[in-house]
């Protein structure tokens, strides 16, 4: 059994079939591709194909993957059939920072958890709050605040078998002034740390630096590149800096950006990491291009230094 | 049927589901390009499906509500006078279903997230200067019978608060000087000809929604139901489509979608069965003079689409 294995997070927009049966026929009706993104049965195949035996999923999936499938389960068999299991979901904290909220949001947090243990899942990364653009500069008391979030759902979700692993965007409230202090103030018992390498680049974290303090924090990854670190507070804390205007990408393929990823392999085999990566590849033109892009560089760079 | 004065949906751009480049499509740039590209098909008009839910994921590239048009325009005039640069002359409607809100078994968050972002809507239909604003009464009834498996005996319930809902946005509709339209999409609990009680339910000034598709697929002829109703149109949408919906995928939780035989149920104006031509010229035989829209959802190619689109209009007599 290798030391990593690898997961993709779903990016895929909506996909309206469970499985098509009358492939040939649908493809004859517009002689386009659109027959080869519609079904959970080839996308999960796709997935399987290229190695990438985990699937993370996102909260946004949900209202389309329960009426495709009649429930968690359901889809965790479907996908298990195809060689691929359900390794987490994504989990956003809306304004865990806000004392006159925290009902409401440990009561969302458990219920994601809920969720991800119907799925099969064991991870749930998690966004501590909104974005920087108009909540932030976040006081001392509010980061304390969302640490005691943090806090309760990581103890609810340990008691059901649940890693949480705190997720930082770039344009997070939660931000580079006070991203280590949230950290350190959180329980390391309960609440992990997943890092996205190009978002926390992007915020202005040194990748290598940032895992060697923190390697006994970290529970899994989000893997992509950037050729955008170190942005300045005027990009991260816009508004919806996300998704830019002119197209520009924050977010590539493992080695098509700048990040040392190498040197991140590096110090995974030194600090003997084991477990889940996810790949993304939000900001793709073409998701089944970038999934074989990257398990080319895994395994002909990557993996060559720490498997 | 003066077809310069026939607008295009943007639903031609499929937002929400899968397909390579779909990426760009969250990007102000795509839309403001995209904008030329249909004044250049020969629209001047268009009509704008209103989506909250690019409100939430900090996606306000994609022109689709009050929160996107303000966060890169300022306001409607803004996003107004940026069509009128790249040829759009005017937003004719607005389209809103609350697919959306049904989610959970919580009626009250339902129907208030319904009113609230259809009022919402139905004001930012007003600041853009459109003449309708087309909403879909209820949410698919496969996606209500999941949350609510007992739907079919809630019938009279479901109705009575759409009514409640409506009479609303009617009363907002005329003071904004805006016609509120109702959709009889064929996957609604109000689908066909029932639309017609809800209709008469509610004040003269709220039309009736013709979308030759939707009827296509429920079974029912365009140009019979253009003739029974033709006073009580407020719009006309030219769909197209192969689609008879003979398994009652109506039903189904993903009813565009027939879970039992993939197939692109809204096929490109003029390619499928639909005899839009015909309809076209009854509606000039009816002296119809309000809004037409084209609309190519499902289109798996929209530039393909636009152009199939005209050359559809072309064949319409003059």
């Amino acid at each position: 059994m290798p030391n990593i294995r690898y997961a993709n997070m779903s990016h895929w927009k909506s996909i309206p079939y469970k499985q098509i049966e009358n492939f040939r026929d649908f493809y004859y009706e517009d002689k386009t591709n659109g027959a080869y993104y519609s079904d959970w049965d080839n996308i999960l195949k796709y997935q399987s194909a290229l190695g990438f035996d985990g699937i993370e999923i996102a909260p946004w999936d949900m209202a389309d993957i329960l009426p495709l499938f009649g429930s968690p389960e359901a889809f965790t068999e479907f996908a298990k059939a195809r060689g691929v299991e359900v390794i987490g979901m994504f989990h956003g904290a809306h304004a865990s920072h806000a004392a006159d909220h925290y009902d409401e949001a440990v009561r969302s947090g458990r219920e994601a958890v809920d969720t991800i243990v119907r799925f099969g899942g064991s991870y749930m990364n998690t966004c501590p709050t909104q974005n920087y653009f108009g909540t932030g500069p976040l006081s001392r008391e509010e980061v304390q605040q969302c640490a005691k979030v943090m806090n309760e759902i990581g103890a609810y979700a340990t008691d059901h078998g649940v890693k949480i692993g705190l997720h930082n965007e770039f344009f997070c409230a939660i931000n580079l002034p006070n991203h280590r202090e949230l950290i350190e103030i959180t329980d390391p018992r309960y609440v992990h740390y997943c890092i996205d390498t190009a978002q926390i680049s992007i915020m202005g974290e040194d990748l290598l630096t940032f895992y060697d303090d923190y390697h006994d924090r970290i529970s899994t990854f989000h893997l992509k590149d950037t050729a955008s670190s170190n942005q300045p507070d005027s990009v991260r804390y816009a508004q919806d800096p996300e998704i830019t205007d002119d197209g520009t990408r924050w977010f590539w393929e493992p080695g098509k950006g700048e990040l040392d990823l190498q040197g991140l392999y590096h110090l995974l085999k030194k600090h003997a990491f084991k477990g889940w990566m996810s790949i993304e590849y939000d900001g793709s033109p073409d998701l089944l291009a970038s999934m074989a892009m990257t398990r080319y560089y895994l395994d002909n760079t990557l993996r060559p230094i720490y498997d | 049927m003066h077809t310069d004065s026939i607008s295009i949906s943007l639903d031609l751009i499929n937002r929400h589901h899968q397909e390579p480049n779909r990426n760009r499509y969250e990007s102000r740039y795509f839309w403001e390009e995209l904008y030329t590209l249909i004044a250049t098909a020969g629209f001047t008009g268009i009509e704008i499906p209103y989506e909250p839910v690019w409100q939430f994921g900090g996606r306000s590239g994609v022109p689709m509500n009050r929160y996107c048009v303000n966060t890169k325009y300022g306001d409607a005039a803004g996003y107004r006078a940026l069509l009128q640069t790249r040829g759009i002359a005017r937003v004719t409607g607005i389209t809103f279903d609350p697919n959306l809100f049904m989610r959970n078994d919580n009626l009250g968050f339902f129907f208030g997230a319904t009113g609230h972002f259809a009022g919402e809507a139905l004001a930012h239909a007003a600041d853009l200067g459109a003449d309708y604003f087309a909403i879909s009464p209820s949410a698919y009834y496969g996606r209500i019978a999941q949350y609510h498996p007992d739907l079919d005996s809630q019938i009279e319930m479901f109705t009575q608060r759409t009514l409640d809902l409506l009479g609303n946005l009617a009363s907002k509709a005329a003071e904004l000087g805006v016609t509120l339209v109702l959709r009889n999409d064929y996957w609604g609990l109000f689908g066909g000809e029932k639309i017609l009680p809800l209709l008469d339910a509610l004040p003269d000034t709220v039309k009736l929604d013709l979308d030759t598709a939707h009827l296509h697929v429920a079974g029912i002829d365009a140009a019979g139901f253009a003739r029974a109703h033709i006073g009580r149109i407020g719009c006309v949408h030219l769909t197209d489509t192969d689609f008879v919906d003979t398994a009652q995928i109506w039903k189904t939780p993903n009813p565009e979608f027939p879970a039992n035989r993939a197939t692109q149920v809204f096929r490109d104006p003029g390619t499928g069965s639909v005899d839009l031509t015909g309809i076209a010229a009854l509606l000039d035989q009816l002296n119809y003079h309000g809004p037409v829209t084209c609309s190519a959802r499902q289109t798996r190619d929209p530039f393909r689409a636009l152009l199939r689109s005209r050359a559809l209009l072309n064949q319409f007599q003059k």
